[in-house]
């Protein structure tokens, strides 16, 4: 059993507290797919990959992550992208790193003054956050079927933000997918 | 402040970089300025990472490492709070090692396991503090710094000490005296006066290289180092000859009893069937209360060996234990405690681990991961205690090994050496 617009695990099928509320904000649903749960083991993977920055780590779940993503079958797969001091100082974007051999498009960046990273803001915090990116450029995504990537799911408050700029460019439907939540 | 000095960190070149710090390149060619290796994990856009070291925290391309002098800011009023006696030997040994220090020079202490190593640093220790030196004890393994550290506690109970390894709870603090395992030194930049590198040949895999490159990294230019060792390996034994490298020799205990022999029996397929042989010296050990360790030569040996002697001996109690045993600490101290009378066990209990008074066995010694020097450390477990110097040590193997041979042959010849300075059976 799991919650319909996020996939967390609970006793009922119904919407979680957090999916709740974005349905109150008047969001659309991003039906998220996660692929495994945030536990001890995916903790530690975290750990070693993204903030010990162990990039060859990648690979481990590039298969099972690459096959989840074709069979949803959207038009464009976008990343969540990283902020610029990340790139200079992690080196990497930790999700294009998991979908790598994915044809995606990089249609978000970070704005400035932005840090990408949000591990450091508790969780109503992050929900209140305003919007933490812009468009690399102006794009026409009319009725174009898009699939967001993430490597973790907290709250939605990442996601969400960035669905909101891609159904400005006219999305038809914005779902999105996590390495776990 | 304080907790920097004498460190080295890795720093983003992104990052600003405080003033009056020194910073200097993470990779010059390819090669990793923290642990002298070359290899690489990749990046985006060209840049890379240093796989080697790792474990220590990332060194990047995108890096630089910064470095902090180290200003020997210690009282020098630390107390020696160890009474004994060296004996005779160990005092010759004791003095060379003050010697080193004043003339900060390399120096290898080449002594027999249970020669009283620990013992003979004290001085040498004593005197560097006094000069408000900063010093290191490191080991390529974390049991001889275990092992090693209440023994330093004990004798400088008022110098403030820290203890470094990869599984530490401590946090680091700034402290005249560091116990850690060789790899923490590449966290140091010139930081020590004095380093003394214990079981200096057990050093796993990497190889000497990333040692040696720890040891020049953490040390002062202007230092003293000491390795000790039972068992040098080659490159130690050849810089000795070529005379870079100062040695005191000391092939006698400290009790004055020489090494026990290792003795051999051939047996048939011991993983098949428990050997005769071996059960009715199992069954010697139920009645006389002896203890005693069984080596094993894989971790895949462990639960049917252990298995076999149960059933045999149910009421001798006993346990088994392997390097990544979660309950390892647990298990060897119940063995320290007596709580039970036999361990079987991998190679992981070869040294920096004593239990006074027990025998020992070996199944599989003619096995490949037994090496000459392992066979020799593994004898060396026997016989630690005054109370009873000597004791038995039986490899048992299938096969007449040449191996096993040369490890008798090496304990032969230090018994020899030690025979001569009046050591006794
Ligand atoms: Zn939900
Ligand atoms: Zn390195």
């Amino acid at each position: 059993m799991g919650c319909l617009g996020c996939g967390r695990q609970q006793t009922n099928n119904q919407l979680c507290h957090d999916c709740y509320r974005w349905q109150q904000k008047g969001k659309k649903l991003l039906n998220h797919t996660a692929l495994y749960q945030y536990n001890d083991a995916m903790r530690q993977f975290m750990q070693q990959y993204k903030f010990n920055g162990d990039y060859d780590l990648r690979v481990i779940f590039n298969c099972v992550l690459s096959q989840k993503i074709n069979i949803l079958n959207a038009d464009i797969i976008v990343p969540i992208p990283v902020s610029d001091h990340t790139m200079v100082t992690r080196g990497f974007n930790q999700t294009t790193g998991l979908i790598e051999g994915i044809q995606y498009e990089q249609l978000l960046k970070v704005s400035a003054g932005q840090k990408s990273h949000q591990s450091q803001f508790n969780r109503k915090i992050r929900m209140m956050r305003k919007q933490p990116f812009m468009l690399i450029e102006q794009v026409s995504l009319e009725g174009k079927e898009i699939l967001l990537v993430d490597d973790v799911y907290t709250t939605g408050n990442t996601l969400y933000h960035a669905a909101d700029l891609l159904y400005e460019c006219g999305a038809k439907n914005v779902k999105s997918i996590s390495l776990s939540r | 402040m304080k907790s920097y000095y004498g460190r080295q960190l890795v720093h983003a070149k992104a990052n600003k970089v405080p003033e009056n710090i020194i910073s200097s390149a993470a990779f010059i060619g390819n090669v990793c300025q923290r642990c002298g290796q070359n290899v690489h994990g990749k990046l985006p856009n060209d840049h890379f990472y240093c796989r080697a070291c790792l474990a220590l925290g990332r060194v990047s391309s995108l890096d630089v490492l910064l470095s902090f002098p180290e200003p020997n800011h210690f009282d020098g009023n630390d107390i020696l709070s160890w009474n004994g006696q060296l004996t005779q030997q160990q005092k010759v040994v004791s003095d060379e090692l003050l010697e080193t220090l004043s003339r900060q020079r390399e120096h290898l202490v080449w002594a027999v396991t249970g020669a009283g190593k620990t013992e003979m640093l004290f001085p040498v220790i004593h005197q560097a503090l006094s000069q408000q030196y900063r010093i290191a004890i490191v080991s390529p393994r974390v049991d001889v710094i275990l092992e090693l550290t209440p023994r330093l506690q004990q004798a400088f109970s008022q110098t403030d000490k820290v203890v470094l390894h990869g599984a530490q709870t401590e946090e680091y603090r700034y402290t005249p005296l560091v116990l850690a395992t060789t790899h923490q030194m590449l966290r140091f930049k010139s930081a020590f006066d004095l380093l003394i590198v214990d079981e200096v040949d057990s050093f796993p895999y990497a190889g000497d290289q990333m040692l040696a490159h720890a040891v020049k990294n953490a040390r002062k230019i202007n230092s003293a180092v000491i390795y000790l060792s039972a068992t040098p390996t080659k490159t130690l034994q050849q810089q000795v000859k070529r005379q870079s490298l100062t040695t005191s020799y000391l092939p006698l205990r400290f009790h004055q009893h020489l090494l026990p022999v290792l003795k051999t029996a051939i047996v048939g397929p011991w993983r098949k069937k428990l050997p005769l042989k071996f059960l009715r010296q199992i069954k010697q050990f139920s009645q006389t209360k002896r203890r005693f360790l069984i080596f094993v030569p894989k971790v895949s040996d462990l639960v049917s060996v252990y298995q076999n002697i149960k059933k045999d001996f149910p009421d001798m109690f006993g346990d088994h234990v392997y390097a990544g045993d979660p309950k390892r600490q647990e298990k060897v101290q119940n063995m320290r405690d007596q709580m039970i009378q036999y361990l079987v066990t991998t190679t992981i209990l070869e040294r920096g681990v004593t239990f006074p008074g027990i025998d020992v066995l070996i199944l599989g010694a003619d096995e490949k991961i037994f090496s000459e020097n392992a066979l020799v450390q593994i004898a060396g477990r026997v016989g630690r205690n005054k109370d009873r110097p000597t004791g038995l040590v039986k490899a048992y193997i299938q096969h007449t090994n040449f191996k096993v041979m040369a490890a008798q042959r090496q304990i032969r010849q230090m018994n020899k050496r030690g025979r001569r300075l009046g050591g006794r059976v």
